[in-house]
C-alpha cells in the first residue's frame, strides 16, 4: 500500500456504531508512517472497526511495554529494532563502534532482551501480543567484511533467536515471520538513513507498509479451512491405478515422481494437525483398497476419511464427504489434476476452493504446498485436533448404530456409555474454547465471533463465566465440544454465547448442559442472547423445543419448562467448578 | 516538463498529495497553501507530506532542501525541477 492510499483508508467514514479496536504500538523509534500503515491495514481487513493506534515515548521500547495499561488497549504490537537493544546498534547515538566496545554491545543487548522478555510476558498475560523482531540490517560496526559474518553479529542474532523461540511457546504471543517478511520486503531496501536521521523513523515506506500488512494479518488472523479432499491418480500418486496397477503407481524420487511423495507427506502433516483429509476418486474400489495396503505410502490410510471411490461425478463424492464431516463447502479445499473434474465440483460447490495439482510443474507444486500451509495454518495444535478424525468416525459409527431397526433413541443412548465432563471456570490458555466460539456455525446461539482481545476481555470480566464441555462414549472421545459463555444473575443465568460442535449432535449433550446449570446453581430460569443466522437451524430447533413461546432475541427457558420438555439423559456427568 | 499537459498532470497529482495530508482543504485552497496559511501544517504534517510526494513522484528530497518546501508552489517547483533533471 502506498502512503497516500493508507491516509485515504484511515479517513474513510465508518458507521457510528462501529466497534473500536485499540492498538498499543510500542516501538523505540518515531512510529510515524508505521502507525498510519498499521491503522490502514487493519481497516482493510474485516471486521469493520474504528482503529485507534496509540504509541509511547521515543527511545524507550522496554518502558513503553512495561507501562502498558491492559484496560486501555485491546492489542499490543511491539516493534523491536537493533537500536532498542543497545543504542550503539543505531545511528542516532554516537556511542562508539570500536573493537573493544563490541563485547559490551552484545552483553547489554542480552540484558535488554531479558528485560523485554519479562515486560512482554507480563503484557501478554492480559493482552494479545504481536512481536516484530529486528528487521533492519545491522550497521557496519563489525570488523569483518560484509560478506563474512562476525562472531559478535552471530552472537547478537543468536540472542534474539533464543528470545523469540522462548516467547513463541506462549499461546497469546505471535511473532512476525522474518522469512515471510524477507519475501515481501527486500532487506536491502528497508533502511532509510535520511528519514532516521531527520525524523527518527528508520523504515523506508515500502518496508513500513510490508511490516504493517503482516502485523495486520496476524492480528486479524482469518480462520483456517477445515478439510482437504484429494484425488488419487496423478495426484496422491503418479500414474493411473486402473492402467498401471497397484505396483505401477509411484511417488518416489527414483521413480521420477517425488512431488507425489512430498504431497503425501504434506497431507500426513495436515492430518496430524487435525485437518480433515479425504479422497474423492473415480476408480475401482478394490484396486484402491489394494493400493492403500502398500506399506511405502507416506500417508496412513487411517488419516484419510472418508475414501469415496466410484465412477460417478466427483461432486457426488464431495457431497457425501461434506455430509460425513458436517462442514460447509467454503471450509474445504478440493485438489485434482484434472481441470475438468475441478470445474465439475466447482459448478456444484461454488464456495469451495478448487485447486489444480500441477503434476509436471515443480515450481507451481511448491507454491501449492505453501498456499495450502497458509490456508490450513493454525497457531496451536490442540488435543482435540489429534482426535478430530477419530471422533468423526465415531459419529458415523454412532449414526449407523442408531439407525438399526428396532432400536429406540433412548435405548441406543443408554447403551453408548456416555460421559460428559463439564468444566466451569476460566482458563486463559484454553485456546480450544476460543476456537470453538469462532468456528462453530450450526449449533451457535447468535453467530457472534470474538476477537482475541474481546475473548480476553470476557475472561477478565469478573461477572462472566465460561463453561466448557467434553464428551466421550464407547465409540471414542470427541474431546472438548461445547462452550457456554454467560453471567449468573441471582437465580437466573444469562447465556451470551453457546456453541457446540456438529460432531456432538444427537447425543443430548445440549440438554445435559442446561440440566447441569439448573441443578448445580439451583436456577429458576436461563435466558439466551439468541439471534437467528443463516446456519444455526440446529440451535433454533433445540431452543424452540424447550420453550412455549416463539423465539425472539431474548429467549427464556424456565426450570419448569425444561423439566417438562427435557428427554431422559443417560450421560455420566462429571464437573469441575473453579472460582 | 514544459509540455502543458505534463504540467497539468503533475499539478493534479500534487493536489492529490496535499489533499491526503490536509483533507479539509479544497483544491483552490491547496493551490495557494503555505505553512503560514494552513493551521495544520506542523512538523509531522510536513514529514508526511514530503514522504507522500517522494513516493508519488519518485524523487528524494534532501535534508537541505526540506526547510524550503513550505508552500504548494515551492513543492511544485521542486518536483518539476527534479523530475526534469
Amino acid at each position: 500500500m502506498k502512503l497516500i492510499d493508507a491516509l485515504a483508508v484511515i479517513r474513510r467514514p465508518l458507521p457510528k456504531d462501529a466497534p473500536l479496536l485499540r492498538v498499543s504500538l510500542a516501538c523505540g523509534f518515531t512510529p510515524l508512517h508505521l502507525q498510519t500503515f498499521l491503522a490502514a491495514a487493519l481497516r482493510e481487513r474485516p471486521p469493520l472497526e474504528r482503529i485507534e493506534v496509540t504509541t509511547g515515548l521515543f527511545g524507550d521500547l522496554a518502558g513503553n511495554i512495561e507501562n502498558i495499561q491492559p484496560a486501555a488497549c485491546d492489542v499490543l504490537v511491539a516493534i523491536i529494532e537493533w537500536q532498542d537493544l543497545d543504542l550503539r546498534l543505531g545511528v542516532r547515538n554516537l556511542g562508539g563502534w570500536r573493537v573493544a566496545q563490541l563485547p559490551d554491545i552484545v552483553k547489554s543487548a542480552r540484558r535488554m532482551l531479558v528485560r523485554l522478555e519479562k515486560a512482554i510476558l507480563t503484557a501478554a498475560a492480559s493482552l494479545p501480543t504481536y512481536i516484530s523482531l529486528p528487521t533492519l540490517p545491522l550497521p557496519p560496526l563489525f570488523t569483518t567484511p560484509s560478506q563474512q559474518a562476525s562472531a559478535c553479529e552471530l552472537e547478537l542474532r543468536q540472542a534474539v533467536s533464543s528470545f523469540a523461540a522462548s516467547l513463541a511457546t506462549q499461546s497469546r504471543l505471535r511473532i512476525l515471520s522474518a522469512s515471510h517478511l524477507d519475501e515481501i520486503s527486500p532487506p536491502s531496501n528497508r533502511f532509510d538513513l535520511q528519514s532516521e536521521l531527520s525524523a527518527g523513523f528508520p523504515y523506508g515506506l515500502s518496508h513500513a507498509s510490508a511490516v504493517a500488512e503482516l502485523l495486520a494479518s496476524l492480528i486479524r488472523n482469518s480462520s483456517a479451512k477445515k478439510g482437504l479432499i484429494t484425488d488419487l491418480d496423478d495426484t496422491l500418486w503418479s500414474g493411473i491405478l486402473g492402467e498401471n496397477g497397484v505396483d505401477g503407481i509411484s511417488w518416489h524420487l527414483d521413480q521420477k515422481a517425488p512431488i507425489h511423495g512430498l504431497y503425501q507427506q504434506f497431507l500426513a502433516s495436515l492430518a496430524s494437525a487435525g485437518i480433515l483429509t479425504a479422497v474423492a476418486s473415480k476408480n475401482d474400489t478394490a484396486l484402491v483398497q489394494q493400493a492403500f495396503e502398500r506399506d511405502d505410502l507416506l500417508i496412513d490410510k487411517q488419516s484419510l476419511y472418508p475414501i469415496d471411490v466410484h465412477w460417478g461425478p466427483k461432486s457426488e463424492s464431495v457431497r457425501r464427504i461434506l455430509k460425513t464431516w458436517n462442514v460447509a463447502a467454503d471450509s474445504v479445499v478440493f485438489i485434482d489434476d484434472s481441470p475438468m473434474e475441478l470445474a465439475e465440483v466447482k459448478a456444484v460447490f461454488p464456495d469451495m476452493e478448487c485447486l489444480v495439482f500441477p503434476k509436471t510443474d515443480y515450481q507451481a507444486f511448491w507454491q501449492l504446498l505453501r498456499r495450502l500451509r497458509d490456508t490450513f495454518g493454525k497457531t496451536i495444535v490442540s488435543e482435540e485436533d489429534s482426535i478430530r478424525l477419530e471422533s468423526i468416525r465415531a459419529a458415523a459409527a454412532l449414526h449407523n448404530s442408531s439407525n438399526g431397526e428396532g432400536t429406540s433413541p433412548d435405548s441406543f443412548l443408554q447403551d453408548v456409555q456416555a460421559n460428559v465432563t463439564i468444566s466451569f471456570g476460566k482458563e486463559k490458555e484454553d485456546h480450544r474454547a476460543f476456537e470453538l466460539v469462532n468456528k462453530t456455525n450450526q449449533f451457535n446461539l447468535n453467530g457472534k465471533r470474538l476477537t482475541e482481545s474481546s475473548w480476553m476481555a470476557y475472561l477478565n470480566d469478573p461477572a462472566t463465566f465460561v463453561m466448557t464441555v467434553s464428551y466421550d462414549d464407547k465409540y471414542g472421545a470427541l474431546g472438548k465440544i461445547a462452550v457456554l459463555l454467560g453471567r449468573m444473575q441471582g437465580k437466573a443465568a444469562a447465556i451470551d454465547s453457546w456453541v457446540m460442535s456438529c460432531r456432538a449432535f444427537s447425543r443430548r449433550i445440549e440438554h445435559q448442559c442446561l440440566s447441569w446449570l439448573f441443578e448445580n446453581f439451583s436456577l429458576q430460569e436461563i435466558t439466551f442472547a439468541y439471534q437467528p443466522t443463516d446456519r444455526n437451524k440446529p440451535l433454533q430447533d433445540f431452543l424452540a423445543s424447550m420453550t412455549t413461546t416463539p423465539l425472539s432475541s431474548d429467549v427464556r427457558v424456565s426450570r419448569a419448562d425444561f423439566s417438562e420438555k427435557c428427554p431422559p439423559l443417560f450421560h455420566q456427568a462429571k464437573a469441575t467448578v473453579n472460582a | 516538463m514544459h509540455n502543458p499537459e505534463h504540467k497539468q498532470n503533475l499539478e493534479h497529482r500534487l493536489v492529490r498529495c496535499f489533499s491526503s495530508v490536509f483533507p479539509d482543504l479544497d483544491e483552490e485552497q491547496i493551490r495557494s497553501a503555505s505553512i503560514e496559511s494552513v493551521p495544520g501544517w506542523h512538523s509531522l504534517a510536513s514529514v508526511t507530506l514530503i514522504s507522500v510526494v517522494q513516493e508519488e513522484f519518485g524523487v528524494q528530497v534532501s535534508l537541505t532542501d526540506l526547510p524550503n518546501l513550505v508552500s504548494f508552489s515551492a513543492v511544485q517547483n521542486y518536483v518539476r525541477h527534479h523530475i526534469a533533471s
